[in-house]
């Protein structure tokens, strides 16, 4: 494994880096938890890391809240998500997913930038950011920001929207509107429970008023299609009723319009069959329990 | 492919400047370079925890660090542990001797350095925690020996 590296310590000097390496292969690494491995396993190439990991620009590293939201920067760790406050109280469902990412070792490096880029079907954070409705804030290299929603950011397994040109910066997580009661939470099953890729995942994010009627609900599935699924048929249907007081055959037809987004792959870690039976029974539990 | 990469940080107490290749992985530093070999190679993928060792006080997987990437840091390994003048080891290994939680001892300087960060993280915060907390926070090390429970026991044994 043999690879350049150039470290920028400031945006002006990633653009510019992101720039000048247009016809090369390069790559960006920041915790190195997935890229190191992938490496590992490749050919040498004439390969150029842009490493993020000396990057210091609050706009990449910081949790801060904003008029409408939170923003993360995406060089932020799951480590740091999982300690903060302002984010377990408003959407624990992501600061659930940062827990139980991997292990301590992982989590103290691992960002949630890199969570989304590797734009892997099971990735943790990533799943809660779906269920979340995030925005991603992409620069490109002449310093251009879109702004895109993140259920329009993964185009397949490990593909996503970004342009050679670009790097994602920050994530937005909007604001809980007229929320009375927060349900938040990150339901992860796996064969194990330490240093676990899921074998199906939950993430769910569900606001009710004082009468306890539903007034918001996202929810996204891992590991059980291409790309992580924000169930938004199973998500309507939750509007405008009770959280509390859900019917048997309520909780059945919602747990039947998340099996429509599923179509699981057998694989070593459980088959299609499972993975199904799995996710019906943890969509039903969000209510049963 | 002829890049170097000059790195200034602190190994276990002592600052050292090194220039190394910039693909260099953090437990070849340590192994290789500084020929510390009780940081140990195992999986070489972040699953089994071998090669654990202290950045600026945190438990990191070595082998999936970048060597360069500890410039301005404070490396500690197994081999940094405090040793009195009487010959006292670390309270984490006594304790791990005392109740029988080493067996082929592969995983045990991982182990330690993993433990160590966690114990210092419990007391900062004072908190005295549960045999769960303890499972959770030495999840990211495989012991292949024991079954986990004597190494808990030690853990518990340090509150």
């Amino acid at each position: 494994m043999k690879f350049n590296v150039v470290s920028p310590e400031n945006t002006k000097e990633l653009l510019e880096l992101i720039s000048v390496n247009q016809d090369r292969y390069f790559r960006f690494g920041a915790g190195y938890t997935d890229l190191l491995i992938e490496l590992k396993k490749q050919p040498d190439e004439d390969l150029t890391v842009i490493n993020l990991a000396q990057l210091t620009d609050d706009i990449f590293t910081a949790i801060s809240k904003i008029a409408d939201g939170f923003r993360i920067g995406s060089l932020v760790t799951a480590k740091r998500i999982s300690l903060s406050k302002d984010l377990q109280s408003n959407y624990s469902v992501l600061t659930e997913a940062a827990k139980k990412l991997a292990s301590g070792q992982v989590r103290q490096v691992a960002t949630i930038g890199g969570n989304i880029c590797t734009a892997s079907p099971a990735g943790d954070m990533a799943c809660a950011l779906v269920a979340l409705q995030a925005n991603c804030e992409i620069l490109n290299s002449n310093g251009t920001l879109r702004i895109i929603p993140i259920t329009d950011f993964f185009t397949g397994v490990r593909t996503t929207v970004l342009q050679k040109d670009e790097v994602l910066r920050s994530i937005v997580i909007p604001s809980n509107n007229r929320k009375n009661k927060i349900y938040s939470n990150f339901i992860k099953i796996g064969t194990r429970r330490a240093m676990e890729c899921s074998i199906v995942s939950l993430a769910y994010h569900i606001l009710t008023d004082e009468k306890s009627i539903i007034t918001h609900a996202g929810i996204a599935l891992g590991s059980v299609a291409p790309t992580i699924m924000l169930a938004k048929s199973a998500c309507d249907y939750l509007l405008g009723k009770s959280f509390s007081s859900l019917n048997p055959s309520e909780i059945k037809e919602f747990s039947q319009k998340i099996l429509e987004y599923a179509s699981p792959i057998s694989d070593i870690r459980a088959s299609a069959w499972y993975r199904t039976e799995v996710l019906g029974n943890v969509a039903k539990s969000i209510f049963e329990n | 492919m002829s890049q170097s990469i000059k790195i200034n940080f602190t190994i276990n107490g002592k600052r050292t400047e090194l220039t190394i290749p910039p693909y260099m992985l953090l437990i070849d530093l340590i192994r290789e370079e500084l020929g510390l070999k009780g940081t140990k190679p195992g999986c070489l993928e972040g699953e089994c925890g071998a090669c654990t060792v202290l950045v600026n006080g945190e438990a990191v997987n070595s082998c999936l660090y970048l060597a360069i990437n500890v410039d301005g840091k404070e490396v500690i390994t197994v081999e940094g542990l405090p040793v009195t003048p009487e010959g006292e080891i670390d309270p984490v290994q006594e304790a791990l001797i005392q109740h029988g939680a080493v067996q082929c001892g592969f995983c045990t300087p991982g182990m330690v350095m993993s433990i160590k960060s966690f114990v210092a993280q419990c007391n900062k915060d004072n908190i005295i925690p549960s045999p769960d907390e303890i499972k959770k926070a030495i999840e990211g090390n495989l012991c292949r020996c024991t079954g986990y429970v004597k190494i808990v026991e030690a853990v518990e044994s340090l509150f």
